[in-house]
């Protein structure tokens, strides 16, 4: 691939949001505002899905000297992004507009959120492909505004207060991550390196050198940062909140992708210390949030009464279980935690879905107050299960493969006592969140109500998602297994690629 | 390095960190304010002088994106807040700790950063031995002030407070990395500012109040 063409591949790629953008901003009609969204969207996803295809090939990207660098690593992390971000823009058309139609949101609105969508996808956009890591610490920032701006669309009260929690606990957080930033890039000009000592690559190439202690604490900065903006416990408390009172395409984009770049920023500096002092010290303190994370999740969902809340829990169960897989170590443990990734990209935002579209009709999202989604809903309902079932571990579903590859990945590595207390959580949220969902499935609506699906639309994007999530629990196809096992040898030392 | 370069480097540091307690020391927003842009000031000053010494020439821009960025504009938005804010008692910050109490913590703070900097091995350099206590004080004070006050209006300018210390320690570690970096930290912060702005004073509106004990109808129960 000569340069001229993977430079103006990554500038199609971020232009494409950004015209999308800015498009809106002079069209201010709600039906072109709409098209133009959905086909930058679609154009994001082909042309990543092109990208991944070069990367399959050719293992490694590079555009701008090395100032963006995409690597098998970087591109699994970019599909969720693109698959999300398409089918959370067609879900918004049908969920803003019925907001519109009973009048929850006007016109300035409406730009206003296709705006911050298109940004929104953009920034995060960024994160896995720039190779520059003060770059990536700016845009993961940027992502905090701009989905702030998202999360206070409407000013309610609930709203208001999710989004003031989030700026406030992201920003300190993040701040965090920027001094591990700063520390690891002070270790890589005093181990000797002058040109770009900002950027990955460098970084790796040079990380034998780096001083020992300056990297453990530089670590632990970053793991800190990242690792709020991750929503690992225990600095997940702003999650529920900001995740909760979004709007539900946002929900969607904030809990199955946004973590996800949170985490990537995690792994890639996990991959550096690991250069410099092994992988043991950086894997013990994955495993410790990892376990952390699951334990709490399964208590707060034990106690949860609001669906929402319930699905943000969910989230940092799994983020909890990506960590973990990454500290176990062992290319199983990397391979299912990569796939845990993506699986839980894609039945998170079905499940925010079918929960937003079912919080509309039955217009609370208590779940005591919510029965008989399968009679009012036939279809919703029957996704809503789908999901439901993917996110608690379920065969034959997706997120089983990857949950059993990380839990056995524990055993293989004699981690017993961990692996075991894990799995006590883990059985936990199963049987609470199955009870939560059988309940609100079945059963008797309390009162009367009309039976109607909310719209072709709202169903086809949760149709996508649930087909993808029932072929992944099945078949993996070979060029995603290709991409999946670069990006866990990448990790699990670099040499191999 | 001459001796005298080594005394202003020192003057200096002592200086910005007499003006970060300016913040922790004082009641009332505007006061507030005010010793955050005098901070400011000085920051602008001791990144000039950290340019003249390393004779960088990215640094001299980063010093004057400080001057003008954090010692105009942004106390300009804010006090363009407050005054729409109209109630004079909701932008009162009424401290956790008394204010003697504070100053005693903030001393324990800046002591811990000393100490904290002798721990971590930097090579010798005067620039990095004078300044990275003195940045990761203000960081910690910014930390403490932020969770000290009760309103959200004194929370922003305590994330402000912690950002000038993220940033002489990022231009001291890294002698001001790459113009693009720099430029992006400044318009993540302009932007933050502009979306606090909307916050709180929608807050004022929906709450009646600015106090952040009142947010918290979100929990689990």
């Amino acid at each position: 691939m000569n340069s001229l063409s993977s430079n103006l591949i990554v500038v199609f790629l971020l232009l494409t949001p950004l015209v999308g953008g800015i498009l809106v901003t002079f069209f201010r009609k709600k039906r072109i505002i709409e098209i133009v969204t959905i086909s930058s969207a679609s154009l994001v996803l082909i042309q990543v899905f092109f990208i991944l295809s070069i990367i399959i090939n050719e293992k490694t990207l590079s555009a701008f000297g090395n100032a963006f660098y995409i690597d098998s690593f970087g591109a699994v992390i970019l599909l969720p992004i693109s698959i999300v971000g398409f089918v959370s823009v067609l879900y918004s058309k049908n969920y803003m507009g019925r907001q519109y139609h009973i009048g929850l949101v006007d016109d300035r609105h409406i730009v206003r959120y296709y705006q911050g969508l298109s940004i929104f996808l953009l920034s995060m956009l960024v994160v896995p492909i720039t190779n520059n890591l003060g770059v990536m610490w700016v845009t993961v920032e940027a992502t905090t505004l701009i989905s702030v701006l998202l999360i206070m669309l409407y000013f309610k009260e609930n709203a208001i207060e999710a989004a003031w929690k989030y700026l406030i606990i992201a920003t300190v957080g993040l701040s965090f991550a920027l001094i591990g930033t700063v520390f690891f890039y002070y270790a890589n000009i005093t181990a000797g390196s002058s040109e770009d000592a900002m950027n990955w690559t460098g970084m790796v190439h040079n990380s034998k050198l780096f001083d020992p202690s300056l990297v453990k604490i530089a670590f632990v900065f970053i793991l800190v940062g990242y690792g709020t903006k991750a929503g690992l416990a225990p600095m997940h408390t702003w999650l529920p909140d900001a995740h909760s009172e979004a709007p539900t395409p946002v929900s969607a984009l904030l809990s199955g992708v946004l973590l996800n770049c949170a985490l990537y920023g995690i792994i890639r500096f996990h991959i550096v210390s690991s250069g410099t002092l092994g992988p043991a010290f950086s894997n013990q303190l994955l495993i410790i949030l990892g376990v952390v994370s699951i334990g709490i999740a399964a208590a707060s969902i034990y106690f949860q009464k609001d669906m929402k809340r319930m699905l943000a829990y969910s989230s940092v169960e799994h983020m909890g279980i990506v960590s973990l897989g990454i500290g176990f170590g062992g290319l199983f443990g990397i391979y299912g935690a990569i796939l845990q990734i993506i699986n839980h990209a894609i039945a998170k935002p079905l499940m925010f879905f079918a929960s937003g579209t079912v919080s509309q009709k039955y217009e609370t999202k208590v779940m005591s107050k919510i029965k008989g989604i399968i009679q009012v809903m036939p279809i919703t309902g029957a996704l809503f299960l789908i999901g439901g079932f993917a996110l608690v571990g379920m065969p034959p579903f997706n997120i089983f493969l990857s949950e059993f590859l990380v839990l056995s990945s524990g055993f293989q590595s004699g981690q017993f006592l961990v692996t075991i207390i894990v799995i006590s959580f883990l059985v936990i949220t199963f049987a609470v969140f199955l009870r939560h969902l059988i309940k609100m499935t079945f059963g008797n609506p309390v009162t009367e109500m009309k039976k109607d699906d909310m719209g072709k639309l709202a169903i086809v994007p949760m149709a996508i998602l649930a087909s993808l999530v029932i072929i992944f629990g099945f078949y993996i196809p070979e060029q995603l297994q290709t991409l999946v096992h670069n990006a866990s040898s990448i990790i699990n030392g670099g040499s191999m690629t | 390095m001459e001796t005298i370069q080594l005394d202003v480097l020192k003057i200096s540091g002592a200086i910005l960190l007499i003006a970060t307690f300016g913040v922790i020391a004082r009641r009332g927003f505007m006061d507030w304010l005010n010793a955050y842009r005098l901070q400011s000031v000085v920051l602008a000053v001791v990144t000039t002088i950290i340019g003249y010494v390393t004779g960088i020439w990215e640094i001299y821009i980063a010093a004057a994106l400080t001057l003008v960025i954090k010692s105009l504009v942004i106390p300009k938005v804010l006090t363009h807040v407050t005054k729409s804010l109209e109630i004079e008692s909701k932008t009162d910050a009424n401290p956790y700790l008394s204010l003697r109490t504070s100053i005693i913590v903030s001393a324990f703070l800046v002591a811990m950063s000393y100490f904290l900097s002798q721990q971590i091995p930097f090579k010798s350099d005067p620039v990095v031995s004078v300044f990275l206590p003195v940045s990761m004080a203000q960081f910690f004070l910014g930390l403490f002030a932020l969770v000290n006050r009760r309103t959200a209006l004194s929370q922003v300018v305590g994330l402000l407070v912690i950002e000038n210390g993220l940033f002489l320690f990022t231009l001291v570690l890294t002698h001001g990395v790459s113009l693009i970096i720099e430029v992006g930290i400044f318009a993540d912060i302009l932007v933050g500012i502009v979306i606090s702005s909307i916050l709180l004073f929608r807050m004022s509106r929906t709450f009646d109040s600015l106090d952040v004990d009142k947010l918290e109808n979100l929990r689990d129960d």
